[in-house]
Protein backbone atom coordinates (compact mmCIF):
# COMPACT_ATOMS: atom_id res chain seq x y z
CA UNK A 1 0.00 0.00 0.00
CA UNK A 2 2.63 2.49 0.98
CA UNK A 3 4.49 1.77 -2.22
CA UNK A 4 1.66 2.05 -4.43
CA UNK A 5 1.34 5.40 -2.65
CA UNK A 6 4.84 6.24 -2.94
CA UNK A 7 4.57 5.18 -6.96
CA UNK A 8 1.74 7.46 -7.51
CA UNK A 9 3.77 10.16 -6.13
CA UNK A 10 6.83 9.80 -7.78
CA UNK A 11 4.77 9.24 -11.06
CA UNK A 12 2.99 12.53 -10.74
CA UNK A 13 6.72 14.20 -9.93
CA UNK A 14 7.77 12.58 -12.78
CA UNK A 15 4.82 13.54 -15.29
CA UNK A 16 4.63 16.82 -14.33
CA UNK A 17 8.50 17.46 -14.95
CA UNK A 18 9.92 15.95 -18.05
CA UNK A 19 13.32 17.54 -19.27
CA UNK A 20 13.23 17.06 -23.03
CA UNK A 21 16.55 17.17 -24.58
CA UNK A 22 17.74 19.79 -27.10
CA UNK A 23 17.76 17.59 -30.35
CA UNK A 24 16.13 17.79 -33.52
CA UNK A 25 17.35 16.46 -36.63
CA UNK A 26 14.68 17.90 -39.43
CA UNK A 27 11.93 20.29 -40.22
CA UNK A 28 9.92 18.54 -37.48
CA UNK A 29 12.27 19.97 -35.09
CA UNK A 30 11.15 23.48 -36.14
CA UNK A 31 7.21 22.89 -34.95
CA UNK A 32 8.14 20.41 -31.64
CA UNK A 33 10.97 22.12 -30.09
CA UNK A 34 11.02 26.00 -31.61
CA UNK A 35 7.31 26.43 -32.25
CA UNK A 36 6.13 24.53 -28.99
CA UNK A 37 8.56 26.01 -26.63
CA UNK A 38 7.48 29.88 -27.78
CA UNK A 39 5.19 32.18 -26.14
CA UNK A 40 2.25 31.44 -28.30
CA UNK A 41 1.88 27.41 -27.29
CA UNK A 42 4.12 27.47 -24.55
CA UNK A 43 5.15 24.43 -23.80
CA UNK A 44 5.67 25.35 -20.03
CA UNK A 45 2.24 25.20 -19.56
CA UNK A 46 2.48 21.31 -19.36
CA UNK A 47 5.67 21.40 -17.32
CA UNK A 48 8.34 20.79 -19.95
CA UNK A 49 9.51 23.21 -21.17
CA UNK A 50 13.10 22.95 -19.37
CA UNK A 51 14.60 21.98 -22.62
CA UNK A 52 18.38 20.98 -21.74
CA UNK A 53 21.76 21.27 -24.02
CA UNK A 54 22.88 17.86 -22.35
CA UNK A 55 21.90 14.94 -22.20
CA UNK A 56 22.51 14.06 -18.46
CA UNK A 57 20.14 16.57 -17.37
CA UNK A 58 17.30 15.33 -19.82
CA UNK A 59 14.72 12.17 -19.47
CA UNK A 60 12.40 13.10 -22.40
CA UNK A 61 14.09 12.62 -26.13
CA UNK A 62 11.60 14.09 -29.06
CA UNK A 63 12.98 12.43 -32.26
CA UNK A 64 11.63 15.44 -34.38
CA UNK A 65 12.39 14.72 -37.81
CA UNK A 66 13.81 11.69 -40.12
CA UNK A 67 17.43 9.90 -38.79
CA UNK A 68 19.57 8.92 -41.00
CA UNK A 69 22.21 6.29 -40.87
CA UNK A 70 24.99 8.40 -39.77
CA UNK A 71 23.02 9.68 -37.20
CA UNK A 72 21.59 6.35 -35.95
CA UNK A 73 24.70 5.25 -33.61
CA UNK A 74 25.02 8.70 -32.50
CA UNK A 75 21.13 9.26 -31.29
CA UNK A 76 21.27 5.44 -30.00
CA UNK A 77 24.92 7.13 -27.81
CA UNK A 78 22.46 10.29 -26.67
CA UNK A 79 19.62 7.82 -25.74
CA UNK A 80 22.18 5.54 -23.71
CA UNK A 81 23.47 8.60 -21.92
CA UNK A 82 20.15 10.28 -20.82
CA UNK A 83 19.33 9.96 -16.96
CA UNK A 84 16.83 6.74 -16.13
CA UNK A 85 13.95 6.77 -16.12
CA UNK A 86 14.15 8.56 -20.16
CA UNK A 87 10.91 8.78 -22.34
CA UNK A 88 11.19 8.73 -26.05
CA UNK A 89 8.38 10.49 -28.44
CA UNK A 90 8.91 10.45 -32.13
CA UNK A 91 6.94 12.91 -33.59
CA UNK A 92 6.12 13.08 -37.52
CA UNK A 93 5.89 10.10 -40.33
CA UNK A 94 9.69 10.82 -40.76
CA UNK A 95 10.55 9.14 -37.56
CA UNK A 96 7.57 6.71 -37.29
CA UNK A 97 8.28 4.82 -40.70
CA UNK A 98 10.74 7.27 -42.83
CA UNK A 99 8.06 8.79 -44.01
CA UNK A 100 8.34 10.03 -47.51
CA UNK A 101 12.31 8.97 -47.65
CA UNK A 102 10.72 5.49 -46.89
CA UNK A 103 11.66 3.93 -50.29
CA UNK A 104 14.41 4.28 -53.22
CA UNK A 105 16.46 6.42 -49.52
CA UNK A 106 19.89 5.05 -49.28
CA UNK A 107 19.94 7.24 -45.63
CA UNK A 108 17.06 7.25 -44.49
CA UNK A 109 16.41 4.95 -41.58
CA UNK A 110 12.80 3.67 -41.70
CA UNK A 111 11.70 4.61 -37.71
CA UNK A 112 13.07 5.72 -35.08
CA UNK A 113 12.05 2.91 -33.34
CA UNK A 114 14.70 0.40 -35.39
CA UNK A 115 17.54 2.74 -32.77
CA UNK A 116 15.85 3.43 -29.63
CA UNK A 117 12.32 1.99 -28.10
CA UNK A 118 9.57 4.43 -28.59
CA UNK A 119 6.72 5.75 -25.65
CA UNK A 120 4.79 7.66 -27.80
CA UNK A 121 4.06 8.06 -31.72
CA UNK A 122 2.64 11.65 -32.69
CA UNK A 123 1.71 11.14 -36.44
CA UNK A 124 1.75 14.60 -38.50
CA UNK A 125 4.19 16.04 -41.24
CA UNK A 126 5.04 17.86 -39.29
CA UNK A 127 2.37 17.28 -36.66
CA UNK A 128 0.64 20.62 -35.31
CA UNK A 129 1.84 21.63 -31.60
CA UNK A 130 -1.33 20.75 -30.48
CA UNK A 131 -0.89 17.23 -31.66
CA UNK A 132 2.36 17.23 -29.84
CA UNK A 133 0.88 18.71 -26.99
CA UNK A 134 -1.53 15.49 -27.26
CA UNK A 135 1.28 13.38 -27.33
CA UNK A 136 3.11 15.04 -24.37
CA UNK A 137 -0.28 14.64 -22.45
CA UNK A 138 -0.61 11.09 -23.51
CA UNK A 139 3.16 10.33 -22.63
CA UNK A 140 2.50 12.01 -19.29
CA UNK A 141 -0.74 10.22 -18.20
CA UNK A 142 1.62 6.93 -19.35
CA UNK A 143 3.59 7.55 -16.82
CA UNK A 144 1.51 8.49 -14.37
CA UNK A 145 -0.27 4.53 -15.24
CA UNK A 146 2.90 2.89 -15.65
CA UNK A 147 5.98 2.36 -14.04
CA UNK A 148 6.05 0.98 -10.23
CA UNK A 149 9.35 1.20 -8.53
CA UNK A 150 9.70 -2.37 -7.65
CA UNK A 151 9.73 -3.24 -11.57
CA UNK A 152 11.76 -0.38 -12.71
CA UNK A 153 11.56 0.02 -17.18
CA UNK A 154 8.49 -2.25 -17.48
CA UNK A 155 6.04 0.27 -19.08
CA UNK A 156 2.84 0.39 -20.72
CA UNK A 157 3.20 -0.72 -24.82
CA UNK A 158 3.68 2.74 -27.08
CA UNK A 159 0.62 4.19 -28.78
CA UNK A 160 0.13 5.95 -31.37
CA UNK A 161 -1.34 9.55 -29.69
CA UNK A 162 -3.10 10.97 -32.76
CA UNK A 163 -5.38 14.06 -31.75
CA UNK A 164 -9.17 13.44 -32.33
CA UNK A 165 -10.02 13.86 -35.57
CA UNK A 166 -13.03 16.64 -34.80
CA UNK A 167 -11.11 18.86 -33.28
CA UNK A 168 -9.38 21.42 -35.07
CA UNK A 169 -7.28 24.61 -34.21
CA UNK A 170 -10.30 26.66 -34.53
CA UNK A 171 -12.02 24.94 -31.90
CA UNK A 172 -8.82 24.76 -29.63
CA UNK A 173 -7.87 28.41 -29.55
CA UNK A 174 -12.14 29.40 -29.25
CA UNK A 175 -11.70 27.00 -26.28
CA UNK A 176 -8.75 28.80 -24.76
CA UNK A 177 -10.01 32.02 -25.89
CA UNK A 178 -13.30 31.55 -23.97
CA UNK A 179 -11.52 30.05 -20.99
CA UNK A 180 -9.20 32.88 -20.53
CA UNK A 181 -12.04 35.53 -21.03
CA UNK A 182 -14.42 33.47 -18.44
CA UNK A 183 -12.68 31.82 -15.89
CA UNK A 184 -9.45 34.09 -15.67
CA UNK A 185 -10.57 37.79 -15.18
CA UNK A 186 -10.41 39.11 -11.68
CA UNK A 187 -11.00 42.74 -10.83
CA UNK A 188 -7.91 43.27 -9.13
CA UNK A 189 -8.91 46.04 -7.10
CA UNK A 190 -11.35 44.01 -5.53
CA UNK A 191 -9.04 41.01 -4.83
CA UNK A 192 -6.73 43.19 -3.54
CA UNK A 193 -9.13 44.44 -0.97
CA UNK A 194 -10.64 40.31 -0.18
CA UNK A 195 -7.11 39.29 1.34
CA UNK A 196 -7.03 38.81 5.39
CA UNK A 197 -4.27 40.92 5.22
CA UNK A 198 -6.07 44.29 3.71
CA UNK A 199 -8.77 43.53 5.57
CA UNK A 200 -6.09 43.50 8.64
CA UNK A 201 -4.59 46.73 7.71
CA UNK A 202 -7.57 48.77 7.29
CA UNK A 203 -8.28 47.74 10.74
CA UNK A 204 -5.68 49.48 12.18
CA UNK A 205 -5.92 51.79 10.35
CA UNK A 206 -9.49 52.49 11.34
CA UNK A 207 -8.38 51.99 15.29
CA UNK A 208 -5.37 54.33 14.78
CA UNK A 209 -7.84 57.13 13.32
CA UNK A 210 -10.25 56.46 16.19
CA UNK A 211 -7.48 57.16 18.60
CA UNK B 1 29.94 41.12 -71.15
CA UNK B 2 27.25 40.31 -72.99
CA UNK B 3 26.76 36.36 -73.57
CA UNK B 4 27.68 36.79 -77.33
CA UNK B 5 31.17 37.99 -76.78
CA UNK B 6 31.59 36.42 -73.83
CA UNK B 7 31.46 32.89 -76.03
CA UNK B 8 32.84 34.17 -79.06
CA UNK B 9 35.91 35.74 -76.78
CA UNK B 10 36.52 32.04 -75.03
CA UNK B 11 35.67 30.03 -78.28
CA UNK B 12 38.96 32.31 -79.91
CA UNK B 13 41.06 31.57 -77.32
CA UNK B 14 40.14 27.65 -76.94
CA UNK B 15 38.89 26.66 -80.57
CA UNK B 16 38.13 23.29 -79.51
CA UNK B 17 35.46 23.92 -77.27
CA UNK B 18 31.23 23.49 -78.30
CA UNK B 19 28.88 25.98 -77.34
CA UNK B 20 25.85 24.27 -75.47
CA UNK B 21 22.29 25.56 -76.96
CA UNK B 22 19.47 25.91 -74.74
CA UNK B 23 20.58 26.80 -71.04
CA UNK B 24 19.80 29.87 -69.67
CA UNK B 25 23.32 31.25 -69.27
CA UNK B 26 26.32 30.72 -71.59
CA UNK B 27 27.46 27.69 -71.73
CA UNK B 28 30.42 25.58 -72.67
CA UNK B 29 31.55 21.67 -73.27
CA UNK B 30 34.86 20.72 -72.96
CA UNK B 31 37.06 17.42 -73.36
CA UNK B 32 38.22 16.26 -69.88
CA UNK B 33 41.93 16.54 -71.33
CA UNK B 34 41.69 20.06 -71.72
CA UNK B 35 39.82 20.87 -68.71
CA UNK B 36 42.88 22.65 -66.89
CA UNK B 37 43.65 24.50 -70.43
CA UNK B 38 40.57 26.07 -70.49
CA UNK B 39 39.83 26.63 -67.04
CA UNK B 40 43.49 27.95 -66.54
CA UNK B 41 42.44 30.60 -69.16
CA UNK B 42 39.34 31.09 -67.78
CA UNK B 43 40.63 32.41 -64.55
CA UNK B 44 43.21 34.37 -65.79
CA UNK B 45 42.42 36.01 -69.12
CA UNK B 46 41.85 39.78 -68.21
CA UNK B 47 38.62 39.93 -69.99
CA UNK B 48 37.23 36.75 -68.46
CA UNK B 49 39.04 36.85 -64.77
CA UNK B 50 36.58 34.01 -63.53
CA UNK B 51 37.42 34.04 -60.17
CA UNK B 52 34.65 31.83 -58.12
CA UNK B 53 33.85 28.61 -58.74
CA UNK B 54 29.98 28.92 -57.72
CA UNK B 55 29.15 25.09 -57.95
CA UNK B 56 30.49 21.99 -59.21
CA UNK B 57 28.60 19.37 -59.72
CA UNK B 58 28.16 15.52 -61.30
CA UNK B 59 25.08 14.14 -63.69
CA UNK B 60 25.37 10.47 -64.07
CA UNK B 61 24.11 9.38 -67.78
CA UNK B 62 24.19 5.74 -67.15
CA UNK B 63 22.34 4.90 -70.65
CA UNK B 64 25.18 7.33 -72.34
CA UNK B 65 28.10 5.64 -70.03
CA UNK B 66 29.06 8.85 -68.81
CA UNK B 67 29.33 11.49 -66.19
CA UNK B 68 29.00 15.22 -66.84
CA UNK B 69 30.86 17.50 -64.24
CA UNK B 70 29.28 20.72 -64.42
CA UNK B 71 31.16 23.39 -63.18
CA UNK B 72 29.11 27.10 -62.62
CA UNK B 73 31.63 29.86 -62.97
CA UNK B 74 31.39 34.00 -62.13
CA UNK B 75 33.35 36.46 -62.28
CA UNK B 76 33.26 39.23 -59.01
CA UNK B 77 35.13 41.62 -61.77
CA UNK B 78 33.27 41.71 -64.67
CA UNK B 79 30.21 39.77 -63.11
CA UNK B 80 29.31 37.40 -65.52
CA UNK B 81 28.52 33.81 -65.46
CA UNK B 82 29.97 30.86 -67.44
CA UNK B 83 28.70 27.08 -67.47
CA UNK B 84 31.69 24.48 -68.30
CA UNK B 85 30.53 21.03 -69.08
CA UNK B 86 32.84 18.39 -69.19
CA UNK B 87 32.40 14.35 -69.76
CA UNK B 88 34.06 11.77 -68.61
CA UNK B 89 33.31 8.10 -69.05
CA UNK B 90 31.75 6.18 -66.81
CA UNK B 91 33.31 3.34 -66.56
CA UNK B 92 36.36 5.22 -65.66
CA UNK B 93 35.60 8.54 -64.46
CA UNK B 94 39.02 10.32 -63.92
CA UNK B 95 38.96 13.92 -64.07
CA UNK B 96 41.82 16.75 -63.40
CA UNK B 97 41.52 18.74 -60.30
CA UNK B 98 41.18 22.44 -60.24
CA UNK B 99 41.85 22.70 -56.94
CA UNK B 100 45.27 24.42 -58.22
CA UNK B 101 42.82 27.22 -59.58
CA UNK B 102 40.35 27.55 -56.89
CA UNK B 103 41.10 26.36 -53.32
CA UNK B 104 36.94 25.72 -52.66
CA UNK B 105 36.98 23.05 -55.20
CA UNK B 106 38.86 20.86 -52.83
CA UNK B 107 35.40 20.34 -51.06
CA UNK B 108 33.42 20.09 -53.92
CA UNK B 109 34.93 17.77 -55.94
CA UNK B 110 35.21 15.56 -52.31
CA UNK B 111 31.28 15.67 -52.68
CA UNK B 112 30.98 14.57 -56.08
CA UNK B 113 33.29 11.85 -55.20
CA UNK B 114 31.85 10.91 -52.29
CA UNK B 115 28.67 10.77 -54.03
CA UNK B 116 29.07 10.11 -57.21
CA UNK B 117 32.23 8.30 -57.40
CA UNK B 118 34.21 10.72 -59.79
CA UNK B 119 38.11 10.69 -59.32
CA UNK B 120 40.41 13.58 -59.96
CA UNK B 121 43.69 14.02 -60.49
CA UNK B 122 45.99 15.35 -58.14
CA UNK B 123 43.49 16.16 -55.47
CA UNK B 124 45.33 17.06 -52.05
CA UNK B 125 42.77 14.56 -49.70
CA UNK B 126 39.74 13.29 -51.69
CA UNK B 127 38.28 11.27 -48.75
CA UNK B 128 34.56 11.04 -48.37
CA UNK B 129 33.23 13.65 -46.51
CA UNK B 130 29.62 13.42 -46.24
CA UNK B 131 29.23 9.57 -45.87
CA UNK B 132 30.90 7.52 -43.09
CA UNK B 133 34.10 6.11 -44.15
CA UNK B 134 33.14 2.74 -44.54
CA UNK B 135 29.96 3.13 -46.96
CA UNK B 136 30.29 1.11 -49.86
CA UNK B 137 29.23 2.23 -53.72
CA UNK B 138 28.25 5.82 -54.41
CA UNK B 139 24.59 6.23 -53.46
CA UNK B 140 23.56 9.31 -55.99
CA UNK B 141 24.62 6.83 -59.08
CA UNK B 142 21.35 5.73 -60.31
CA UNK B 143 22.11 2.34 -60.45
CA UNK B 144 22.84 2.52 -56.74
CA UNK B 145 22.11 -0.28 -54.77
CA UNK B 146 22.28 -2.08 -50.92
CA UNK B 147 20.28 -4.33 -48.89
CA UNK B 148 18.78 -1.90 -46.48
CA UNK B 149 17.01 0.05 -49.45
CA UNK B 150 13.35 -0.66 -50.43
CA UNK B 151 11.95 -0.32 -53.79
CA UNK B 152 8.69 1.44 -54.56
CA UNK B 153 6.13 -0.70 -55.69
CA UNK B 154 4.79 -0.85 -58.77
S1 LIG C 1 7.57 14.26 -40.84
FE1 LIG C 1 7.45 15.93 -42.35
S2 LIG C 1 7.87 17.79 -41.15
FE2 LIG C 1 8.56 16.04 -39.93
S3 LIG C 1 10.72 15.78 -40.39
FE3 LIG C 1 9.58 14.44 -41.79
S4 LIG C 1 9.28 15.69 -43.63
FE4 LIG C 1 9.83 17.09 -41.98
Amino acid sequence: MAITRLDAAINLARSNSLWPLMFGTKCCAIEMLMATGAAHHDLARFGAEVARASVRQADLMVIAGAIVKKMAPRMRLLYEQMAEPRYVIATGSCAISGGPFMYNSYTVVRGADEVVPVDVYVPGCPPRPEAFFWGLLTLQRMIREGETIREPGVRRKPVMAALPEDVSLHEIRAEIRAALANENVIDVTQAANQKPWARKVREWIQRASLR
Amino acid sequence: MDPESLLALVETAHPTLRRRPLTDRPAVSVAPGELLAVMTTLRDHADLRFDLLITHTAIDYPGENRFELIYLLYSTVHGHWLIVAADVDRTRPVAPSVCGLWPIAEWQEREAYDLMGVLYDNHPDLRRVFLEDDWVGFPLRKDYQDEYMLELPK
